[in-house]
């Protein structure tokens, strides 16, 4: 279960939460307040593993809220999903460690995968406490990417990156359903991505392993690597050896 | 101004003022040493130029406002003291001249020179106050000429803001009507638009009053834009988009696309039951950009006035916007292919952003990675 507490100062929004997450069988709400206080008092008392928090409260602000349960004793922090109106946050959030940033109003779809990114996060820390902290000290690679596309945050997991395309000073972030424009350069992510992780296959594309199904070679000694999604991206001969060898191993 | 400016000029003309004098008392039959000329001019011309700087610095802006009572009570006067004095000073600095009654006692020589020459000083100087006059003339007429450049630019960007601000509530209506009627039907639907508009919204605050942007932002509009419309057509429209990376940093008109494919969907694509077709095609035209918009639907019918089925709206908007923003080195033009598909098609001057400095993260950036 998904013990959560929702913490907003307006009663819709909560009573949002609340009905959106009644589909939502694994998560069971134990507790809703209305301020910054109540916040912390009931947070303190339940320790849940989720807190949907509103930035914008009458006493104290989000951050308030999280740096005093940080500072509670035997406390461990639950996951915390901001849910605000306004974008400019969202660097602090991410960088506090939030698992997502839902920017208001918000379509049923959006909860969900922020919910999903929850579960996912708790089956890898196991059921108490948020792992990135450890995690992310041992770790040289980026693990998150945080960015705003088509009037929405993203806080974006590498792992369900499935390509990346370049577009002259652009790359194209391809997920599951969607694609993102990142004003930045292939080379450039491609240092900061765990490179037993992703592949770089093509001058212009790197490739996340875990979404390759298939290389086909081609006459010309190039390659065709298919994702599993049907994806075809093309891989130039200079590229190729570096597949093969981590293919075959 | 610079005073060697003036300094530099005078004393040139008045070297060859000297040196015409010393060839024309060559021909004569003279011969004379030419230095006492050429320094004697030179002086002479050196001494103006000093006074008309001082002129110009004292008194540019009475030179340029002078009255005839100013010029009556002051110029005229001055001309005539400014004349003697500099006669005064040159007699000073050349003892041995003139050269035909060497050795004359200093009265005796000013005398000769203020007889000879305060005529021509008077006219000197007054030369240089008319120089001014016309230079100051000149400069406000400069200045009128640029005032006037940048008010007609800051009434084209008025023209455009309105225009601009034109569409959104437009569109913004209509979308909430949609929103509206989905509430009774959808009620995900309906939420999932609402949080499509938001974004829309967003983006569009976040724009603020820009009224040219990169190619990038003005795609990510349209591309909610259209699914937004995916949405409320379900299926029914088949859409293909084309931009050219090389120009994802083009500047284009901000809402330069929205109208267009709304206009699209409106006059055809909602006509049709199924299969329809949309494409946006954005690419380079030599120093162009090469928009294009085809929809598929009912065709042109042409017979119709614009006004009444509102062909004209969106369009026309769009239009007078290029032509504020371009003048005559955009188009756009409307035609029917073949199987009633209808092409707009747009032109205008590929331009690029400058780079800037902000260090501000915009849409599209990376803003933190860890």
């Amino acid at each position: 279960m998904v013990r959560t507490v929702i913490a907003d100062d307006e009663v819709l929004a909560r009573l949002k939460l609340r009905q959106l997450l009644r589909d939502e069988l694994d998560v069971e709400i134990v507790g809703e307040c209305a301020t910054a206080a109540e916040t912390i008092q009931v947070v303190s008392s339940t320790s849940p593993d989720l807190l949907f928090l509103d930035i914008r409260m009458p006493d104290m602000d989000g951050f308030d809220v999280v740096g005093a349960l940080s500072s509670h004793p035997n406390l461990v922090l639950p996951q915390i999903v901001f849910t605000t109106a306004y974008d400019q946050y969202a660097v602090r959030a991410f960088e506090i460690h939030a698992i997502d940033y839902l920017l208001k109003p918000f379509a049923c779809e959006r909860l969900r995968s922020a919910i999903q990114r929850v579960r996912d996060q708790m089956a890898v820390a196991g059921p108490k406490g948020n792992g990135i902290h450890e995690d992310s000290a041992s770790h040289p690679y980026t693990t998150r990417l945080v960015f705003k596309s088509r009037g929405r945050i993203l806080f974006l997991s590498v792992e369900d990156i499935r390509w990346i395309g370049a577009e002259e000073n652009y790359v194209r972030i391809c997920t599951g359903g969607e694609s993102h424009l990142l004003r930045e350069t292939i080379g450039h992510i491609e240092t900061r991505l765990d490179p037993k992780m992703f592949l770089r296959v093509h001058r212009s594309a790197i490739v996340n392993l875990r979404y390759v199904k298939e290389v086909k070679s081609e006459n010309d000694g190039d390659a065709t690597v298919l994702l599993t999604g049907g994806e075809k991206i093309a891989m130039s001969r200079s590229y190729r050896s570096r597949v093969q060898r981590l293919i075959h191993t | 101004m610079n005073p060697a400016i003036f300094i530099s000029v005078s004393v040139l003309l008045g070297i060859l003022f000297g040196l015409q004098e010393w060839f024309s008392l060559r021909h004569l039959g003279y011969h004379v040493d030419s230095r006492i000329f050429l320094e004697s001019w030179g002086f002479q011309f050196f001494l103006w130029g000093t006074v008309s700087w001082l002129l110009w610095r004292l008194f540019a802006s009475q030179v340029q406002r002078a009255s005839l009572v100013t010029i009556l009570t002051l110029f005229l006067p001055l001309s005539i003291l400014v004349s003697a004095a500099e006669e005064m000073i040159w007699v000073l600095a050349f003892p041995s001249l003139p050269l035909n009654h060497p050795g004359l006692p200093y009265w005796n020589r000013l005398s000769i020179y203020l007889y000879e020459e305060l005529l021509n000083n008077v006219v000197v100087f007054w030369c240089a106050f008319f120089l001014f006059l016309g230079l100051g003339y000149y400069q406000r007429f400069r200045e009128h000429e640029r005032a006037a450049a940048q008010l007609e630019i800051q009434l084209a960007n008025a023209r455009i803001a309105a225009l601009r601000m034109q569409l959104n509530p437009h569109f913004l209506f209509n979308t909430m009507n949609s929103i509206s009627s989905l509430m009774r039907s959808d009620i995900n639907a309906a939420d999932s638009m609402l949080e499509q508009l938001s974004c829309l919204m967003r983006i569009t605050l976040e724009r603020g009053q820009a009224q040219l942007i990169p190619l990038r932002d003005e795609m990510e509009f349209i591309e909610l834009y259209l699914a937004m419309q995916a949405q409320r057509y379900a299926g029914r429209v088949q859409q293909a988009l084309h931009f050219d990376p090389e120009l994802y940093d083009a500047l284009v008109p901000a809402m330069l696309l929205q109208p267009i494919v709304e206009n699209a969907y409106v006059h055809g694509l909602s006509k049709v039951e199924a299969d329809g077709r949309l494409s946006i095609d954005v690419r380079k035209k030599g120093e162009q950009v090469r928009v294009s918009v085809v929809n598929s639907g009912q065709g042109l019918k042409l017979h119709e006035p614009q006004s009444s089925n509102g062909h004209g709206v969106g369009l026309a908007n769009v239009r007078s916007r290029l032509k504020l923003h371009y003048g005559e080195h955009s188009s756009l033009s409307i035609e029917e292919r073949e199987r009633k598909q209808v092409e707009v098609t747009i032109l205008l001057p590929l331009q690029f952003q400058q780079e800037s400095s902000t260090t501000v993260a915009r849409p599209g950036e990376l803003w933190s990675a860890r």
